[in-house]
Formats: C-alpha cells, structure tokens, sequence
C-alpha cells in the first residue's frame, strides 16, 4: 500500500466518534428533559468541542464532514481514499 | 450459575414434557434493562467520560448492564 494511517488518525477519529455519542445521548436526553439548564450548557460545550476536533482534523487528513471548507484548493480529496470503510 | 442477582436478570424454567430427550437446562435467564425499570429519569444521573461511554453503549452511568453469559464456563 502506498500509504498506511497514521496512529493519531484512529485516536482523532475515536476522539470524535466518543464526543459525538456523547451528544447523542445529550440530544435524547434533552428532548425529554427540555427544561435541564445544565444539559443544555453541557451540550453546547461538547457540540462547540466536537466542531473544534473536526476541525482540526481536516486540517490533518483531508474533508471530513460533507459540504465544509477544504484546505486543499488545488486538489478535490473528498473522493478520494481511505473510504470510511476502508479506515 | 455464577450470575449475581442483580434486579436485571429474570428466571424461568422451561416447561420439560414426558417425552423430551433432551438433559433438562435448569432455569433460563434473561435479562431486563435497567432503562426499562427506572421509569422517568432524573435530571442529576451520573455520566461516563466519553470515551468509556462510548465502549459501554450509554452515557448514564445507572442504565449500564454488563452482559455475562450465564451459559458460558
């Protein structure tokens, strides 16, 4: 192979993937409990959080969420590989 | 069985007719989730960190179960 993933790619994406779980336990939660301030100031830490590792992570490998900025202005990346089944 | 008592984990014996060739099991065990039993859930549950969350399927900490198998030595 050409080029194998760096380790910190698997730990940013776990990273992401946990905060995001976290969010959507946070989101039904909330649907039930709309009134819970505190949820509600814990969700918006951990959704600004999760934007910040995305972020930073396309920064590192590449486009990660669809329709985002891209860093690379010469080269189109989003079809290119790892697909997320390949990771 | 090793399997604790916990308030999840309900028992039945299967119904063994006269003409079973089959070893009787014993007791079955199933399991019921703790969200089922808690009804409406307070607002001041204490949470995993995320990433452990994440390997536990639940943020909340009283809504985990483990899983063993009864079954399995």
């Amino acid at each position: 192979m050409e080029k194998q993933l760096p380790k910190e790619y698997y730990a940013k994406l776990e990273a992401i993937q946990a905060i995001d779980f976290v969010i959507y336990d946070l989101v039904l939660y909330l649907n039930t409990h709309p009134d819970d301030a505190q949820a509600i100031q814990q969700y918006n830490y951990y959704a600004a959080y999760s934007s910040r590792l995305k972020t930073d992570f396309e920064a590192c490998y590449g486009p990660l969420r669809f329709g985002m900025p891209v860093q690379n202005h010469q080269e189109w990346e989003w079809a290119e590989a790892p697909w997320p089944w390949q990771v | 069985m090793s399997q604790p008592n916990t308030p999840f984990r309900r028992y039945y014996l299967p119904f063994r007719g006269m003409f079973d060739p089959c070893p009787p099991i014993g007791p079955k065990v199933y399991v019921v989730p703790p969200n089922v039993l808690t009804g409406f859930q307070p607002p001041d549950y204490p949470q995993f960190p995320p990433l452990e969350a994440l390997r536990k399927g639940t943020l909340w900490e009283p809504f985990f179960d483990y899983y063993e198998s009864p079954y399995r030595k």
